[in-house]
């Protein structure tokens, strides 16, 4: 992203009208109200925007670089806050797509089929393999705080977080395939 | 570490992924990574998943204000970033051109900056005949202008001729030059000094001069002695000061 160091003010309006949406529902999900969304998004956005182009290309893509800066800048206010209290659903039925498939550009509709397969993917794995992959990754939650949470055993939370990833990883492979 | 203990790892490399990994253990478990290229290749493998999750997520649409104070942040940044280049651009131009100036404002005597420094300079120079003073100050008739300064115990006389926004600087009883040397004129704008490109030499007799294609806000002209090719700021006092007066 060379228009981070030219301090390119038009790029970076395109750069958020390409991947605002989605990181404003990232940290919607994790922080679960509204303003604080806003602002953990003006904060992200303006920590990239004056970053001076920290992205490796060999690490990912813009977009997971971004979501990734987004979900733990989350991350950070849930636990900065005394009392943690993600807005944490298993339901299933909440993870729907809301936009119709026309308004959607070819990559969006690439990113909506992943989407659409990751949801997949979550909704096959058994209940106790979900709550582990959502609890560490939207709630911010260690393997030893889930275990406190769920009252089970710390290995078994390990167990179920690595089968359920690598479930999702391998539904992924199989869409590709 | 046998396979049991391995497979342990690699529960670790699935919760490191997703950040759910205990703080205490991460460094540990970034130790062994660095050197285990069955947990790296496992790290590899799960990353894409854990990228593809907030895709999953519902989507909800950001205010436009958002974008607007967003947007009012960046480009204030923008404009203020610009600002501090272009200024810097300045103080850079400034200082390739504006040694002497450099110099003159390095003078603090009783707290006397170096423009009535300078004043007071010529003033004692004149009452002890240090480098002269001028005589004939903006005098001439049909658009030429005179400014002069007689010959000081150095015994160089120097005159400014103006016409229009040319000038022509005349120097006498300069002393020859050690082999390497030119003279170089200077001139100040608005208290920067500039280089006057035409390089020059005394001749057999001790006369110099050169021509300032522009005299256009000049309040000084100056002569220094300079390596051959000239400086970029002058590299020693001047020789030689004279004061325009507009």
């Amino acid at each position: 992203m060379p228009w981070i160091g030219r301090k390119d003010a038009e790029a970076f309006e395109v750069f958020y009208d390409r991947h605002g949406g989605a990181a404003y529902s990232l940290a919607y999900r994790v922080l679960g109200e509204r303003g604080a969304a806003e602002d953990c998004i003006q904060e992200a956005f303006i920590s990239i925007w004056r970053s001076g182009g920290k992205f490796d290309p060999t690490r990912g893509s813009v977009r997971s670089w971004t979501l990734s800066i987004v979900r733990n800048r989350a991350i950070d206010v849930l636990r900065s806050k005394a009392s943690k209290a993600p807005k944490m659903t298993f339901d299933d039925d909440e993870i729907i797509e809301s936009r119709p498939a026309e308004e959607l550009t070819e990559e969006e509709a690439m990113r909506d089929e992943t989407a659409t397969e990751v949801r997949g993917a979550l909704s096959q794995l058994p209940d106790e393999q979900s709550k582990v992959i959502q609890l560490a990754y939207f709630g911010g939650f260690s393997q030893s705080e889930i275990a406190g949470m769920l009252n089970v055993p710390l290995g078994t939370v390990k167990g179920r977080m690595r089968l359920g990833l690598e479930k999702i990883r391998g539904e992924l492979a199989e869409g590709l395939a | 570490m046998n396979e049991h203990e391995h497979d342990r790892r690699l529960e670790e490399v699935a919760a490191y992924a997703i950040g759910g990994l205990d703080p205490d253990r991460v460094e540990e478990l970034e130790k062994h990574l660095a050197g285990c290229k069955r947990c790296q290749e496992e790290l590899r493998w799960l990353s894409p998943a854990v990228q593809a999750l907030p895709e999953a997520v519902e989507r909800q649409a950001p205010p436009p204000e958002l974008k607007q104070r967003l947007m009012a942040e960046v480009r204030a940044d923008a404009a203020a970033e610009e600002k501090r280049t272009r200024a810097e651009e300045r103080r850079e131009r400034a200082d390739a051109r504006g040694g002497f100036g450099e110099w003159l404002r390095g003078l603090h005597v009783g707290g006397l900056t170096w423009r009535p420094l300078a004043g007071l300079a010529l003033a004692i120079l004149v009452i002890a005949g240090g480098i002269g003073y001028a005589v004939g100050s903006g005098g001439g008739s049909g658009g030429a202008h005179t400014w002069e300064v007689e010959p000081a115990s150095n015994g160089i006389a120097a005159k400014v001729v103006t016409e229009g926004d040319r000038g022509e600087l005349h120097l006498t009883g300069v002393e020859q030059l050690p082999k390497g040397r030119v003279l170089e004129a200077w001139v100040e704008r608005d208290g920067i000094v500039e280089p006057v490109p035409a390089l020059f030499a005394p001749d057999q007799a001790g006369r110099a001069s050169t021509t300032i294609e522009s005299m256009k806000g000049v309040s000084a002209v100056m002569v220094t002695r300079e390596p051959a090719g000239g400086s970029k700021k002058p590299t020693t006092k001047p020789f030689v000061q004279v004061p325009i007066e507009s």
